[in-house]
């Protein structure tokens, strides 16, 4: 897959490339234009130059709600869960496009039956994998953060897509919560693609295979985190999230 | 609303007519009045389904009641058309309407929309009013007696039960709707846009069919209210209809089937028992709004979730009560 | 022909200076709360309730009557922001828009229950016999209304521009949080808010009563109106409110007078829809982003 972007004023000329498969970090101060990146490719961002493509789709003809039929799923920085359903219909909103029930769901017809049992079948097992079955049922407000965010992750997956978007999966948890999150990922960067914003440099290396600094909207270095630990904007990039961790933790 | 609830409830509704025939003469009035609030209570689910499930206020619904009510009285009067014809005609015509707001309301914030709802509700009741060639301006359209599919069911126990099997059907329709892919839709939009389009909901049409799915129910209830009083005129659909009809959402709790009819008993209650007194229903009832909204947001539905759970603690994130039916 | 366009414009400009000032009201209450207040119309005229019978029963003259409206319109303002709103701080949108419609049943109904719906005469507030100017009919009425709403649109531009208050409200809209760190009395500022708007609700009140008369749903057409205005105005704009309050006015009155005043509401409507379809925060009102 090649990701290219130029003229956002958020993000400068970047040049991305991202395979088919695994982890891929992307790094970078607060205001860096990580999170643009991301709603650029999740068409939340309508405003953007240049090109964009999946498996030889233009990814900016897309309206938002197109993103995830042709592959592209996200997380949130705030998990952005929907408190009214629960956690088994949060996921099988994201098994939206995969659906063509309409009204008919109103008269219970077989084949909406039929295709929201099936749905249910699949939705289910994501929460299977994730450990999340025996909460299927409950108010996703009620559950502790670092459910919420894994649930969060959970509902992008559950559409199969072929490159996964998150936007700081493991901002606000514990370091408790942090493993049952890591798996999850790891797991997911054997099936798609992730692209991952993160600050907390120290997970990606057990992670991520490849690193992407950028900064002012500009990539700044890239390569395997590993190698990267000496690189001087990488250890900007330690330092600053040092800094930022402080004054988040400050502010709470 | 648990399942066994409802069902207690509705055999009560079936076999009142039969406990009102002890009253003799005064059962045509009861039967009426209990007839008109299953009306009520069929556009308070429509609106919940609209403003609670999906999250688009609506402050002019009487404007689809009376396009419902209106278009079946107009079809009555000069084609004799029936009541099941009636209903489907005055569905449709209400939620194509429904279009001249579902557009706007895809691009309006929240408080534009309300506004601009009120004036779909001043506009349809003016031109109803004004249009007397076609709607009777103040005098009003009188119907022939009502007929369903070759029966006459112009008694006032025929219509009561015709009411009540209207409502269960909304009910059941809108119940199974939140159960499956649209009515999540519906509520992903309301909790949040941004998550459901990135979830692969078309927001943008999602709410028009939500509009279209309320007008219809709205615009089939006012053609059965049109039957039941055998009267339209524009009085019985401006404004105050549309506030009351907000109060019942509001005050029941939104978001719930359950909570929407609940709304609708204690606000048709209220304005039958102080509709003598002018002024004092509408005081009643903006002071239980603000009341609702300041002290129990979610209405007479969650007051009576919470003393349920309190009477049988649950444990566990398993059992934690949700929204249903 | 002109002659009747003009004395048409000239009935348009009046009542659009009500709906001006109305509109003007409610944009500062959602200046600075954020909220739109349903409950605007009664709210005035309630306040105008205190004047009738100040003046028809205590026997008051009109100026003192007014000045106590005024008074009990700050008054009402205040508290309903004091004690409804502020609880409502971190409610959703639909809450505060529920509760000023509550409000606006609540106050409808009470004035209602206290005084009837018979419509009340009150006293013109002005008397005197219409001008001839140039072969236009001149209502004092009238010119009173358009001379008030310039003078008031002044005194509330300076006001905003160049009072401490005034600056401390603007700077509650643009960021209540830093406001309230900067020190900012914003409760306090908010109340105050609140309570100009609706004393300018009061205003337009007693100026309509000698043509609506004074019932309980006097001020309902007015105020809807006035939020088409705000509307048009882009509802933030206070310059905005002003110029849409008097370019619907003349829109309102060239339909009375060429198509019908039972259909003018629909057809006002009909034309807001189209113009936010073209231009969804209104005629000049300025895009929101919303922030992911």
């Amino acid at each position: 897959m090649t990701v290219r972007f130029g003229g956002l004023t958020a993000v400068h000329d970047l040049d991305l490339d991202v395979p088919d498969r695994g982890i891929f970090a992307l790094v970078g101060p607060n205001g860096a234009g990580k999170t643009t990146l991301i709603n650029a490719l999740s068409r939340v961002c309508r405003q953007v130059e240049g090109s964009i493509r999946l498996d030889g789709v233009d990814v900016l003809s897309l309206a938002p709600h197109q993103a995830v039929r042709a592959g592209i799923a996200r997380s949130f920085q705030r998990a952005e869960l929907f408190p009214t359903l629960t956690v088994l219909e949060n996921l099988l909103v994201g098994l939206h496009s995969a659906m063509r029930t309409g009204l008919s769901g109103a008269l219970m017809t077989p084949a909406a039956r039929a295709e929201e049992k099936a749905a249910r079948q699949r939705a289910e097992r994501v929460l299977r994998e994730l450990d999340l079955w025996e909460l299927r049922g409950a108010a996703p407000g009620d559950l502790p953060y670092g459910h919420q965010k894994l649930l969060d992750v959970a509902r992008a997956l559950v559409s199969a897509p072929k490159l996964l978007l998150l936007d700081e999966p493991f901002a606000g948890l514990t370091d408790a919560e942090t493993p049952r999150l890591l798996d999850c990922i790891s797991a997911a960067g054997k099936r798609c693609a992730v692209l991952m914003i993160e600050h907390h440099c120290e997970l990606l290396e057990g992670v991520a295979e490849r690193m992407t600094v950028i900064d002012f909207g500009r990539k700044v270095a890239e390569g395997a985190p590993a190698a990267m630990r000496d690189d001087p904007e990488v250890v900007r990039c330690y330092l600053g999230t040092g800094r930022e961790r402080a004054t988040a933790e400050a502010a709470c | 609303m648990p399942q066994r609830a409802a069902l207690v409830l509705v055999a009560l509704c079936a076999l009142l007519p039969l406990a009102l025939q002890t009253i003799g003469e005064r059962q045509v009035y009861w039967l009426f009045v209990v007839s008109e609030f299953f009306v009520f209570a069929i556009v308070a689910v429509s609106l919940d389904l609209l403003m609670g499930r999906t999250g688009q206020i609506s402050l002019g619904h009487a404007g689809f009641v009376a396009l419902g009510a209106y278009s079946a009285a107009i079809l009555n009067q000069r084609f004799g058309l029936d009541l099941l014809a009636g209903m489907v005609v005055g569905g449709v015509l209400a939620g194509v309407a429904s279009l001249v707001l579902g557009f706007p309301a895809t691009r309006l914030r929240g408080h534009y929309l309300g506004i601009v709802t009120l004036g779909f509700g001043i506009a349809v009741d003016q031109i109803a009013l004004k249009w007397d060639s076609l709607t009777g301006g103040d005098q009003g359209i009188h119907l022939h007696r009502p007929m369903l599919l070759g029966l006459d069911v112009g008694t006032p126990v025929r219509m009561y039960y015709v009411a009540l099997i209207a409502l269960v059907v909304t009910a059941l329709l809108v119940y199974c709707l939140g159960q499956t892919r649209i009515g999540r839709a519906f509520a992903a939009i309301k909790d949040s846009e941004i998550a459901a389009a990135a979830m692969g909901v078309p927001v943008a049409r999602t709410k028009v069919l939500a509009f279209i799915c309320s007008a219809f129910l709205a615009g089939a209830a006012g053609a059965i209210y049109a039957f039941l009083a055998g009267f339209v005129a524009p009085e019985n659909f401006g404004i105050e209809s549309s506030l009351l009809f907000f109060a019942m959402v509001v005050v029941g709790g939104m978001g719930s089937i359950g909570g929407a009819i609940g709304g609708a008993v204690v606000v048709d209650a209220v304005k039958n028992a102080a509709a003598t007194v002018s002024g004092l229903s509408l005081a009643i009832l903006g002071g239980m709004i603000v009341l609702v909204v300041l002290f129990f947001p979610g209405g007479l539905k969650a007051l009576l979730q919470r003393r349920r759970r309190a009477a049988a603690p649950v444990s566990g994130l398993d059992g934690v009560a949700r929204q249903d039916a | 022909m002109t002659q009747y366009l003009l004395q048409i414009a000239l009935a348009g400009l009046a009542q659009g200076s009500l709906f001006a000032l109305t509109a003007l009201g409610l944009v500062m209450i959602y200046n600075a709360s954020s909220v739109v207040n349903f409950a605007h119309g009664a709210m005035g005229m309630a306040a105008t309730y205190v004047a009738y019978v100040l003046i028809e029963e205590v026997g008051v003259p009109f100026p003192l009557a007014f000045a106590a409206a005024l008074a009990a319109a700050f008054v009402l303002g205040v508290v309903v922001q004091t004690l409804f709103l502020a609880r409502l701080r971190n409610a959703p949108l639909m809450s505060q828009v529920v509760v000023t419609l509550g409000l606006f049943m609540l106050i409808q109904g009470l004035v209602g229950l206290a005084f009837g719906y018979n419509p009340r005469r009150m006293t013109e507030s002005i008397s005197l016999a219409p001008v001839i100017l140039g072969g236009l009919v001149l209502r004092p009425q009238d010119v009173l209304e358009l001379a008030l709403l310039v003078v008031l649109g002044i005194a509330l531009a300076a006001f905003f521009a160049a009072t401490k208050i005034g600056l401390g409200m603007r700077a509650i809209t643009e960021n209540r949080y830093a406001a309230r760190l900067m020190g900012i009395p914003v409760g306090r500022l908010l109340a105050a808010a609140w309570g100009a708007g609706v004393m300018l609700s009061a205003v337009v009140a007693v100026l309509a009563a000698p043509t609506t008369s004074v019932t309980p749903n006097m001020m309902d057409t007015i105020v809807v109106y006035g939020f088409v205005a705000a509307i048009l105005g882009g509802f933030g704009s206070m310059w905005g409110a002003l110029v849409g309050g008097l370019l619907l006015g003349i829109v309102v009155n060239m339909i009375d007078a060429f198509v019908a005043p039972e259909l003018a509401m629909s057809i006002v409507f009909g034309l807001l829809i189209l113009v936010l379809y073209v231009k969804p925060d209104g005629l000049l009102g300025r895009a929101t982003v919303q922030k992911v």
